[in-house]
């Protein structure tokens, strides 16, 4: 066994330097007009080499490594205990929800402008991911444009507010819809393909989307996007120093207040924050009805569920339908809270990273999915020291997350009714 | 006959950009028909092929070695031998601990691979653009001298011709080889494979190499046809090869051929005839036009359900 | 490592002067607002390292009012969503004056944080015309604005009476600007614009969109975008043998251009600002530059040079710390900078800005046309 062990810990090592060492090794810099190759410092070798030492000896004894931490004692105390009751649990987790909100409430007064700030892009985040979860985490449909959802929401209000001055108001609903309505009559023709090949057609729509925003520059101003959109007003009063609108009336100067710029950033971030716990809400409720029901259903088992009576296309459509909605929700908060929005908003990277807080959060689970939009949005935040390495890191954090805890930070518990036993 | 000239080029600019997106899409097909996962990676794998080769290069180019059969072959190698590595080890660390999990599982993982793969060849090399030499120049005209010729430069017809002898080679192995039985063998049922004494691990690791071989094989070439490099150019060719890997049906060796030459000539029609900006909303409507009517893509297999 | 080090000591130098401001009430920050890292990361190198520059000479004469001025340096990215955030972030930290950001699609978002909230701004690299064009007080730049740089191309393209051009753009904010202006100019001029079409910026095949050029038999073509893209339709079309004249904005005119294109970048023709580093009245900078191991040549350093003295000029000329009075004092002064004396119009532009057409050469080096 031990010459296997050896045999295989050297070629791991091997690889480690051939796929670390001409990368690392060797920069292509330019001289005045032609590519030479430089090797690079002393440090880096010796990084490499070490890793290949730690590849060579990790493999070696991997046997007795892995043994000894399955031995330590469980370092989630909580791992091992027994599951608690339903009723109990369900009480728990809703004052904790309670709390959370009137924390998140009475937050914003104490702390600084750039944090309420980022805290409402982290509520953006929250939406798309509470709406994407119900795409994929309840009822198991692969879609990987649903920023083209969002990118319709922004672009809705952005776009009534620049031709017909509308507010942010009755942009809204209108965005939410129309993100719906293209959320149906995409899903229409697509919810027929299966699993990955429903996912590339997302994503090619998404990249439709983004690329004909780009493209129709008399309409949406192409690549130079569209600018001064308006902030949300409080019944007719505007939190800018000086009125916009005409017939509207400013904050500070109805209630008397010396102006200041947090006003607005808290306002925006109260109204990030309701539409937020709506979403929330509602989506907990749609999950205990007959519709949120069959979503799950046809997760676990289309046939199954098919020859229960459930229409596919139906259930999958109100999906798709719903968590565009929220999407198109999300885009006009975004286009608020920004002022300005341009394609390259809404690209790619965006779905995969609302793709990737729902995985990290646990499909299906609600509040493992506001927990990890919070850790995705401010850990590169915290992170500013290490900028350069923030995505490197983001990208190894994906992959060690999923090969360590695949099922998510709070994995979704099953509602479930335990029988009576009979004595 | 200018018109049909016309017409000629774009479609000769069409195969080839075609049938290199074909070469990279075969490592997305093979793993697909395996496993069932979408190696989103995979385009990186082809990005750092193309980074060693010209690594190699350049290389040789300091040590004063200017023979060019040399050179390219060189370079091939070393091409080939640190993406088959960089395919083994990703596979080994970030797809083999999720397989046989949730379908969204090794899709994340791969997705974040991809990132993390990026951003690796970004912090050592640079953002920058970097040029890489056209080894091979010149190529044959046709048509009048003063009006609009046709060319095709040798780059092309060499593009060309390797795509159709790696499919060849890759067809034949896959029907006449063991190796290749097995993978058939393995695609069809891993379990029942697994049972008969294949060792599946390692079939599964060499499907990820030969992939990663072949994208090497278009790093290198694309590099010469194109001219420059950076991180991020992986990531665009490995969406497009993907694309074509769907539209000819995933999990088959021509399908992927048939997949990329049609993308291929789609983008470069609409570039010619229309306008460029729109050859992507083109090609991707394509495939959703296609995946409507047939569900599976042109040459793949229609899946039955089984209970 | 030593780029690495430097941005440490400014980083710890920042947030001492950053804790410190409670107690000193005797400097005055400056905000200078671009990306440190992402795709553009080089461009943000240029702005920094001109802007430390500028603070540290402001300083050594006895700072501004005999107060010091102090750099707090944020990272936008580039990214929009980014910049707003750094934009409240400067609010958080009581900044009053910025030099930022670099991307127009950043510039543009973050200066209505700063015009809301009375912060002065003077962006040393963004082009866009709508930045100016808003009405915006406190908004002021130092660069010229792509529809002054477009019809500089433009016009010399008409005096060289060709009959057909082709103006092709990377579907970018700043690339399609800069052709439009140019599209229209030429067309004003009688100049028979034959293709006026958008590429996909970081795509790497261009064949059928010069096969396309050789088919439209045009005398000139005109990019409008960065270096990377245009590079490679250089060399493509060299191989294709089409030898038509090419022409770019300043984003072009970069020696990585060189790298990608080879030969086949010979008789580019670029407009750029005049190459402030090579006037005469700078070689004292550029020599103070060269001694810090920087570069002063990149088109952004001596812009964001100007930027902070011009913000040090005009706290003396206003005699106030006041931004609303720095911007009115800015408009109605005429100051002498690196990059020419500068005096604003109402819109926060430059009353002049002057681009040259040079013609660029295989070995990176260029020349003044005529």
């Amino acid at each position: 066994m031990a010459a296997h062990n050896l045999k295989h810990a050297l070629f791991c090592a091997i690889i480690t330097l051939v796929i670390s060492y001409p990368i690392l090794g060797f920069n292509l810099e330019s001289e005045g007009t032609s590519i030479i190759l430089e090797g690079a410092g002393a440090t880096t070798i010796l990084g490499v080499l070490l890793a290949a030492v730690i590849v060579f000896l990790f493999q070696l004894f991997r046997d007795s490594v892995m043994g000894s931490l399955r031995q330590l004692p469980a370092i989630n105390p909580l791992a091992n205990r027994k599951p608690m009751e339903q009723s109990k649990r369900l009480r728990l987790e809703s004052t904790l929800l309670t709390l959370m909100i009137i924390g998140a409430l009475i937050w914003p007064f104490l702390a600084s402008r750039g944090a309420v700030d980022l805290a409402t892009l982290v509520l953006i985040y929250i939406m798309l991911a509470l709406g994407l979860n119900v795409v994929v985490g309840l009822a198991g449909l692969l879609d990987l444009g649903y920023v083209a959802f969002y990118a319709v929401g922004a672009y809705t209000f952005a776009l009534l507010s620049q031709y017909y001055g509308v507010s942010f108001w009755f942009a809204l609903p209108i965005g939410a819809l129309l993100a719906a309505l293209f959320g149906l009559v995409l899903g229409f023709p697509v919810l027929r393909l299966r699993g990955d090949y429903l996912a590339i057609v997302t994503l090619g729509f998404g990249e439709i989307i983004r690329i004909l925003l780009n493209n129709m520059t008399s309409l949406t101003g192409g690549p130079n996007g569209i600018g001064g959109i308006p902030d949300p007003t409080l019944f007719g009063m505007e939190f800018g120093r000086r009125v916009k609108e005409e017939g509207n009336t400013s904050f500070h100067e109805t209630f008397g207040i010396a102006y200041s710029g947090e006003h607005k950033v808290i306002f925006l971030y109260l109204i990030a924050l309701v539409l937020a716990v709506i979403t929330a809400v509602a989506i907990r409720r749609l999950m205990r009805m007959p519709v949120g029901r069959a979503w799950e259903a046809l997760r676990e088992d289309e046939i199954a569920a098919k020859s229960l009576g459930l229409s596919r296309t139906a259930v999958k459509l109100s999906a798709f339908t719903i968590g565009a909605f929220f999407a198109g929700f999300a885009g006009t908060v975004f286009a608020s809270k920004q002022g300005f929005i341009s394609p390259e908003s809404f690209v790619f990277l965006e779905s995969a990273i609302i793709l990737a807080i729902v995985v990290l959060g646990g499909m299906g689970s609600q509040m493992g999915v506001i927990l990890a939009a919070i850790a995705v949005t401010i850990l590169p935040e915290l992170a500013r020291e290490f900028s350069e390495y923030r995505m490197l890191i983001f990208g190894a954090a994906m992959v060690l997350m999923m090969v360590w805890r695949p099922q998510g930070l709070m994995p979704m518990r099953r509602i479930h009714i335990e029988l009576k036993r009979q004595e | 006959m200018q018109d049909l000239l016309y017409f000629i080029q774009q479609l000769i600019n069409g195969l080839t950009i075609g049938s290199t997106y074909a070469l990279i899409a075969i490592g997305y097909t093979m793993v697909y028909g395996i496993i069932g996962m979408i190696n989103f990676a995979h385009g990186e794998i082809y990005m750092i092929g193309a980074y060693t080769s010209l690594i190699a290069i350049t290389g040789l180019a300091a040590l004063g070695i200017a023979w060019l059969p040399l050179v390219l072959i060189v370079a091939l190698i070393c091409a080939m031998i640190v993406s088959s590595s960089m395919g083994w080890a990703v596979e080994r660390v970030a797809y083999r601990p999720v397989r046989g999990k949730h379908r969204l599982i090794p899709l994340i993982s791969a997705i974040g691979m991809s990132i993390f793969l990026q951003n690796y060849v970004h912090l050592a090399q640079g953002s920058r653009n970097i040029g890489f030499p056209a080894l091979i120049e010149g190529g044959f005209q046709f048509g009048a001298e003063d009006s609009f010729q046709t060319s095709v430069s040798y780059i092309q017809i060499m593009i060309f011709a390797t795509t159709l002898v790696c499919m060849t080679v890759l067809s034949l192995f896959i029907s006449r080889s063991r190796i290749g039985r097995a993978c058939r063998a393995v695609s069809q049922d891993l379990g029942m494979a697994n049972l008969l004494g294949i060792d599946t691990n390692r079939i599964i690791s060499a499907t990820f190499v030969i992939g990663a071989a072949l994208a090497a094989v278009a790093g290198l070439l694309l590099g010469m046809y194109y001219g420059s490099i950076d991180p991020l150019f992986g990531f665009i060719a490995g969406l497009k090869a993907f694309t074509a890997a769907v539209l000819g049906g995933i999990g088959s060796i021509p399908g992927a051929m048939l997949g990329g030459l049609i993308l291929g000539v789609a983008e470069s029609m609409t570039s010619g005839y229309l306008s460029g900006e729109y050859k992507d909303v083109v090609s991707f409507a394509l495939l959703i036009l296609i995946l409507l009517f047939k569900p599976t893509g042109l040459l793949g297999k229609p899946e039955v359900e089984k209970i | 490592m030593s780029t690495s080090v430097k941005k440490l000591v400014t980083a710890i130098g920042a947030s001492i002067a950053v804790m410190g401001a409670g107690h000193a009430a005797a400097e005055i920050k400056i905000g200078i607002a671009g990306p440190m890292t992402g795709p553009v990361a080089q461009y943000g190198d240029m702005q920094f390292s001109g802007a430390r520059m500028a603070i540290e000479q402001i300083n050594a004469d006895g700072g501004v009012m005999g107060e010091e001025l102090v750099g707090v340096e944020y990272d936008d990215v580039c990214d929009p969503k980014q910049a707003v955030t750094v934009a409240n972030n400067m609010v958080n930290d009581g900044v009053r004056f910025v030099v930022g950001h670099l991307c127009s699609s950043s510039t543009q978002p973050a200066s209505d944080i700063y015009e809301d909230e009375g912060i002065l701004m003077i962006t040393p690299a963004s082009t866009s015309p709508e930045i100016t064009q808003r009405g915006y007080e406190m908004v002021f730049r130092t660069i010229g604005l792509d529809s002054m740089q477009g019809p500089v191309a433009a016009n010399y393209l008409i005096s060289q009476e060709p009959e057909r051009v082709a103006v092709i753009h990377d579907k970018q904010q700043y690339g399609e600007g800069i052709a439009t202006a140019v599209r229209d100019t030429l067309e004003e001029g009688g100049v028979e614009v034959a293709m006026f079409e958008g590429i996909t910026a970081g795509d790497k095949d261009f064949s059928s969109l010069v096969t396309k050029l050789r088919q439209a038999d045009v005398d000139y073509v005109y990019y409008g975008g960065y270096h990377p893209e245009l590079g490679l339709i250089l060399r493509q079309a060299r191989q294709a043998d089409l030898d038509t004249t090419f022409m770019g904005p300043e984003g072009v005119g970069n020696k990585d251009i060189n790298t990608i294109a080879g030969e086949a970048a010979e008789g580019l023709l670029v407009t750029l600002p005049p190459s402030f580093d090579e006037k005469e009245e700078n070689q004292e900078l550029v020599e103070a530059f060269e001694e810090k191991g920087e570069d002063p040549s990149g088109p952004f350093v001596l812009t964001s040079y100007t930027a902070v003295q011009l913000i040090a000029e005009g706290i003396e000329a206003a005699g106030s710390k006041d931004p609303f009075e720095v911007a009115e004092a800015l408009r109605e002064g005429t100051f002498e900078t690196p990059i020419g004396t500068v005096e604003y119009d109402s819109k926060g532009d430059m009353e002049s800005f002057e681009f040259v057409v040079y013609e660029w050469h295989s070995d990176g080096s260029k020349t003044p046309v005529n």
